[in-house]
């Protein structure tokens, strides 16, 4: 008896191995991590001074909005449901490479497929393998961006710490959190939190690389839920310029090339997003609880015969809703579109105030 | 490892060996010894436990409790560097039918990791050879006959030289003319100097090459021990053919001797034979003649016999050969 | 005696058993029809697209189907693409599921353990088999995609999912890298067929048990409801060898493939080994 049970010994240690690995493996990579302390302005500093010029890495953007989930099997084909409503709002893994103000390259790397952003001078290019289609556009020569800013609706946490931050005003507390590791690298947390409670955002959390000053993740958790709702954070990072060839494109033969005059973000990456509509908008407020206010027209009538509507909405009072952890959208029966991070209540306010 | 043979440890030696399947004792608690050198005639009717045995004797299966040695060796330690001087045929054959019989045995003979390959091409033509498949040696398995399978179950033990050879029922779905030849082969072998443990439920096919038995009956081993030892267990019979049976057995009568049949099945009416169990202590055989004579009863033929193997095998596992339960 | 001379001598490392599995394995004639089986996936696709008159549109069917046309070698990864769901994992169950059933069920069982193989030697030999068998199956589809292309399509400089360009001779190296990225996929897949088999001694339960396995647990990884669940699955990185077509190669999936698949291969190697080490073969 004894020796018929010293059998499953094996098993019953490769099992503990590989359970206390998955636990130990996470827990070392977020070891505890001491860093000089800081003030809150110190780090805003901090990032204010970073100009990281060059990298290459691996950024991972997982949203957990709420939205109705489909089935994303198969080989080849899409889920419609997660392009239509464009890259910010998915999750993905891609990796940029960047080099100085000029030379950006981002590749979404999809199953079996890949959507790329490439900027070298002023040529920009966005590559999709699924249709095989390219599309050239020339940036004006005046046009400076700051570096990153081409990698189209690929997000780095770089990008969009700046507009998060750039946004930081008297509505807004800033303190700084726990120490933490990103990609490898020590991170200050810097944590922004809205003062006013009408609104659907919890905190804004983003790692600052304690060398560079780098923003290496940045995670948005909603009222009320436990997970980020969204996240994007550098995976792996190496603050070399990449190798010069990763930036030159050549649309491949039997491609289908377009040439586009202006720079643009539509095209292979079109996103759903109210504000790509000619009729000017006007937000309703400042700050966290501010409410974005489009009147009917064009835009918004194409918007609500599209098949997609009808799944992603529900019919409240007034219209109908569509529901994200941190947005709220809604589009009045008369055709008006209300957007902001506020709960819905708030929106049926503005819409049916005079 | 030198020396082994040369130990006088028997080849096979069992203590209190158990299998049980659940509540159900398929083997119980058996003390087996198989001395050197033997042909050890393994008997018992189909389900008494004979197979399960012998998967115990190979490692096939663990027993519930107590011990096996073979050639001297515990078989729940020293199985790798026993298993190599043990040939066996267990419970009919096994082979790839999609292989010919020659690269059957090739394959089987590459898992001997002490079998040397050098040899194997000329091992394996000699095992065949010897038999009696040479010629069937390139022809695939699925294309043999049940005999021909049984032979190439025997060639696969004789692939090296072994000290032990176990077989289980070897001549199963033989012919008369195949199941002579095993036996002549299972002699040769003995000569020598293999130790070899035939299973067999036909007690007839393999009485005449043994020299010791054991006899199973239900899991438990009811007797062992050389042919001559089980046979002067069973009691002497005094039998007498004569034309005047009623007379001889009134003869027997007055003698003490209560005379158990009177069998006049010979085929001549003429004669029946009276059979009556002997004291041999009491009675003199040659007195028994001169009563009969004296009273008349005419004598055509007089034999003091004991039990035939036969007999005895019968009396210990129970008439004819149902399946134990 | 001679028997003892035998002992003496040392014991062979025991290659040979190894060779004779294999040999056993591949003069079987299911083998070769399931590996032919292979290799008439991608030929029939490559003949549909050179007989029908539309090219197929891009985004449509199996990716790079639409780029057969323009070049040859992309059939291979067609082939492949189409084979990793189910045609592989279905010959890799067949062959994984009857390692240890099918000796049994043949009765070969208890000869090869009396010989004796010895149980662990016997289990190391039947897996190392099964693993070459993932890898001929792979270049089974991939050679006969390539050759079948090759012969029917125009040949050049081939496109990576990155948009850029590669010769034909990177494009064959990549191939090879995509099979070796399969058939290393298919090792986890083998070893729970091992462990099945070591269950059972009927070997069509093992197959069909390992084959559902492989399709269950490729249901599971398109739940988006059990994601906390996907990283654990054997099949979940079965389609990530498209990072070997990204220009930078990825080789992130590949190594996590790896030391997924390894674990899957540590757990139910050690399975089979409790398993086996202690059945009675009562076969």
């Amino acid at each position: 008896m004894n020796r018929a049970w010293k059998r499953w010994v094996p098993a019953g240690v490769v099992v503990a191995v590989i359970a206390s690995a998955a636990i130990a493996v996470p827990l070392t990579a977020s070891a505890a991590v001491d860093l000089p302390t800081k003030t809150p302005q110190q780090v805003l500093a901090l990032v204010a001074r970073s100009h990281v010029g060059s990298l290459s890495g691996t950024i991972e953007q997982t949203s957990n909005l709420g939205l109705p989930q489909l089935p994303t099997t198969g080989t080849g084909s899409d889920s419609a449901a997660s392009s239509a409503l464009g890259l910010l709002s998915s999750s993905y893994t891609a990796r940029v490479y960047l080099d100085g103000p000029t030379k950006a390259r981002a590749q979404v790397m999809d199953k079996l497929a890949e959507r790329d952003v490439i900027r070298n001078g002023s040529d920009v290019w966005l590559y999709s393998s699924r249709d095989n289609t390219a599309i050239h556009s020339t940036l004006p020569a005046r046009t400076n961006k700051r570096p990153g800013a081409t990698t189209g609706e690929v997000k780095t946490p770089g990008e969009l710490a700046t507009k998060l931050l750039a946004a930081v005003d008297s509505t807004t507390t800033v303190s700084v959190g726990n120490d933490t590791r990103v990609a490898g690298r020590t991170a200050y947390d810097l944590v922004l939190t809205p003062r006013a409670t009408g609104t659907l955002v919890g905190s804004v959390s983003i790692a600052v690389d304690s060398e560079t000053g780098l923003p290496l993740s940045v995670q948005l958790a909603a009222r009320g839920q436990k997970d980020p709702a969204f996240s994007v954070a550098f995976s792996s990072l190496t603050l070399a310029a990449p190798s010069a060839d990763v930036f030159s494109f050549t649309p491949p033969v039997g491609a289908k090339v377009k040439e586009q005059a202006m720079p643009s973000h539509q095209g292979a990456m079109k996103p759903l997003r109210p504000e790509t509509d000619a009729v000017k908008p006007s937000m309703i407020g400042s700050g966290w609880d501010a409410v974005l206010s489009m009147p009917a027209g064009a835009e918004t009538a194409k918007l609500t015969s599209s098949p997609l509507f009808g799944k992603l909405t529900t019919t409240v009072a007034g219209g109908h809703l569509f529901h994200t952890a941190l947005v709220n959208v809604l589009v009045t029966n008369d055709g008006r579109v209300f957007a902001g991070s506020v709960p819905v209540e708030r929106l049926q306010a503005v819409a049916s105030a005079p | 490892m030198t020396g082994d043979a040369a130990s006088g440890e028997p080849a096979i030696e069992t203590h209190g060996l158990t299998k049980r399947f659940g509540s159900y004792a398929a083997v119980n608690g058996i003390d087996l010894t198989v001395p050197r050198g033997a042909v050890f005639g393994f008997l018992g009717p189909n389900g008494s436990g004979k197979t399960t045995t012998i998967r115990m004797l190979l490692g096939l299966a663990v027993p519930t409790s107590g011990t096996v040695r073979l050639l001297g060796h515990d078989m729940s330690g020293d199985l790798r560097d026993v298993l190599p001087r043990v040939g066996a045929l267990v419970e009919g054959p096994g082979f790839y039918p999609y292989l010919s019989g020659a690269a059957n045995l090739n394959r089987l003979d590459t898992a001997d990791r002490y079998a040397p390959s050098a040899t194997r091409r000329a091992r394996v033509d000699s095992a065949l050879e010897r038999v009696g498949l040479g010629h069937a040696a390139r022809k695939k398995v699925h294309a043999y006959s049940l005999g021909m399978k049984q032979r190439l179950g025997i060639a696969n033990a004789l692939l090296t030289p072994r000290e032990l050879l176990v077989l289980d029922e070897p001549t199963n779905g033989l012919d008369p003319q195949g199941t002579r030849e095993v036996r002549s082969l299972v002699r040769s072998l003995a000569a020598e100097g293999t130790t070899v443990f035939v299973s067999s439920h036909l007690l007839a096919e393999i009485e005449q090459i043994c020299t010791h038995a054991a006899v199973m009956s239900v899991g438990n081993l009811v007797a062992q021990g050389t042919l001559d030892e089980l046979r002067r267990v069973g009691q002497p019979q005094v039998r007498v053919l004569t034309p005047d049976p009623d007379a001889a057995a009134r003869v027997f009568e007055r003698l003490g001797l209560s005379p158990a049949s009177v069998d006049d099945s010979d085929g001549t009416a003429a004669a029946a034979t009276v059979t009556a169990p002997l004291n041999d202590e009491l009675t003199d055989p040659d007195s028994i003649v001169a009563a009969l004579v004296s009273d008349g009863v005419r004598v055509r033929g007089f034999s003091i016999e004991r039990a035939s193997l036969e007999d005895r095998f019968v009396a210990l596992t129970g008439e004819g050969f149902d399946i134990a339960q | 005696m001679p028997s003892s001379q035998l002992l003496r001598s040392r014991p062979a490392v025991g290659w040979a058993l190894l060779a004779s599995e294999l040999s056993v394995l591949f003069r079987r004639r299911r083998t070769w029809a399931m590996l032919l089986a292979l290799a008439a996936v991608p030929i029939l696709i490559a003949l549909a697209v050179r007989l029908s008159s539309a090219t197929p549109p891009p985004g449509r069917g199996p990716a790079f189907l639409d780029q057969i046309t323009q070049n040859g070698l992309f059939v291979g990864a067609v082939g492949l693409i189409v084979c990793v769901p189910l045609f592989l994992p279905l010959t890799v169950g067949v062959v994984a599921g009857d390692t240890i059933a099918g000796e049994a069920s043949a009765g070969t069982l208890r000869y090869l353990l009396v010989a004796p193989a010895g149980r662990v030697r016997l289990l190391l030999v039947k897996f190392a088999a099964a693993v070459v068998f993932c890898v001929a199956a792979t270049l089974a589809v991939a050679v006969a995609g390539a050759a079948i292309g090759i012969a029917l399509f125009p040949v050049g400089p081939v496109t990576l999912l990155s948009g850029d360009t590669i010769s034909v001779g990177e494009s064959l190296l990549r191939s090879l890298l995509v099979a070796a990225y399969i058939s290393v996929s298919l090792i986890g897949l083998s070893a729970i067929g091992l462990f099945i088999s070591t269950l059972t001694d009927v070997p069509v339960g093992a197959m069909a048990s390992t084959i559902v396995l492989a399709v269950v647990s490729q249901v599971l990884d398109s739940l988006p409801q059990l994601d906390w669940l996907h990283p654990w699955l054997f099949s979940h990185y079965w389609l990530g060898f498209g990072d070997l077509l990204r220009q930078p190669i990825s080789w992130d999936s590949f190594g996590n493939n790896a030391i997924l698949q390894a674990a899957y291969v540590l757990v139910f190697a050690a399975l089979a080994y409790g398993r086996f080490s202690s059945k009675d073969i009562l076969s």
